[in-house]
């Protein structure tokens, strides 16, 4: 039910915040054994999804600083996703579009990260964000608009 | 770039998701017009945020299987908590237990073996000795109970449940004391 229900919400955050599918499975694994261990903590008056969402943010993050050093050096990413691992939509004419675009979010800010995943991937809305990770709205649109704009601009060419 | 540039690219997003006023609106879409690198930048935002939409992708079937499989996986960990030992450690146990057995079981260094044996020795007598006094210090206590209390120690009531042995027992004790 948990699984069936919150496994692939998850798995997209952790794929599209490290571009990777082998770290994104072993971050999915990781954050269910975590809600696992720690399903008694949690306060049936909270919004499961939002607790969910805060462990997979604080684990893609603090994941991302452990290894910082590994991920920075493979910035390149261009043979991380290799030709065996790829779906069969992404062998079609848009697989080079969206491997690119997995590399370009990659090198965004965690934060930034996270937040234009749940938003612009995930498709949901500002103020569920917001409440989610208990952020005001204001500065979640800020933050999606930066993250969006650092995304065009790296297209682009353009340094901020 | 210049600060109204500036000012359009912090409105960009909610000017996109139609979140301005029509004032606020159409001021960014008079800039646009006049601005082609800010029309640009539009251009690639709008092309991003469809192909955004589009990167979701369903969870690898040996994911799930993994996924499923969480309570086992979390049970081996906790059982598997008490017989681990740091690598380094079990390295180093292991090379001392080598060394010892070495040393005990051949004569590869003589002083070394005569010390280990005398050693072992007086451990094993260690051992007897304490075995000694803890039947001595039973049989006290027993002694004590049955003089004060005139009752006979938990370890005695299981005699009781067996005449054959409790027969036994007080026929042994009674050869004994003649």
């Amino acid at each position: 039910m948990l699984i069936n229900d919150y496994s692939k919400a998850v798995y997209n955050i952790a794929l599209n915040f490290f571009a990777d599918r082998d770290i994104a499975a072993d971050v999915t694994q990781d954050i269910f054994l975590k809600v696992y261990h720690n399903i008694d903590k949690f306060k049936e008056e909270r919004n499961f999804t939002a607790w969910l969402f805060t462990i997979s943010r604080n684990y893609c993050i603090d994941y991302w600083r452990k290894n910082k050093k590994y991920f920075l050096s493979n910035q390149e990413l261009d043979d991380k996703i290799s030709a065996h691992d790829q779906t069969p939509e992404e062998h079609s004419v848009r697989e080079s579009e969206v491997v690119e675009l997995r590399k370009k979010i990659a090198q965004l800010e965690p934060e930034l990260r996270v937040i234009l995943i749940l938003r612009d991937i995930q498709d949901l809305s500002y103020q569920e964000i917001a409440a989610k990770f208990s952020i005001p709205e204001g500065t979640v649109k800020s933050r999606i608009n930066r993250a969006r704009l650092k995304l065009a601009q790296s297209f682009a060419g353009v340094e901020q | 770039m210049n600060s109204k540039c500036k000012e359009i690219e912090s409105l960009l997003s909610a000017y996109l998701e139609n979140e301005l006023s029509p004032a606020e609106s159409a001021h960014v879409a008079r800039h646009l017009t006049d601005c082609p690198p800010c029309r640009e930048l539009k251009e690639k935002l709008e092309e991003i945020l469809l192909q955004l939409s589009d990167l979701q992708e369903e969870v690898p079937f040996f994911l799930k299987n993994r996924l499923y499989n969480i309570p086992e996986i979390s049970e081996k960990k906790e059982s598997g908590k008490f017989i681990y030992l740091p690598k380094w450690l079990a390295a180093a146990a292991g090379t001392i237990i080598l060394f010892l057995n070495l040393f005990y079981f051949t004569n590869i260094f003589p002083s070394v073996n005569r010390e280990m044996h005398a050693w072992v020795g007086s451990v094993e007598s260690f051992v007897v000795q304490t075995g000694g006094w803890i039947e001595k210090i039973k049989e006290s206590k027993d002694l004590l109970l049955f003089t004060f209390f005139n009752k006979k120690s938990e370890d005695n009531k299981d005699e009781k449940m067996n005449s054959d042995f409790n027969l036994n027992h007080v026929i042994s004790k009674g050869g004994k004391n003649g």
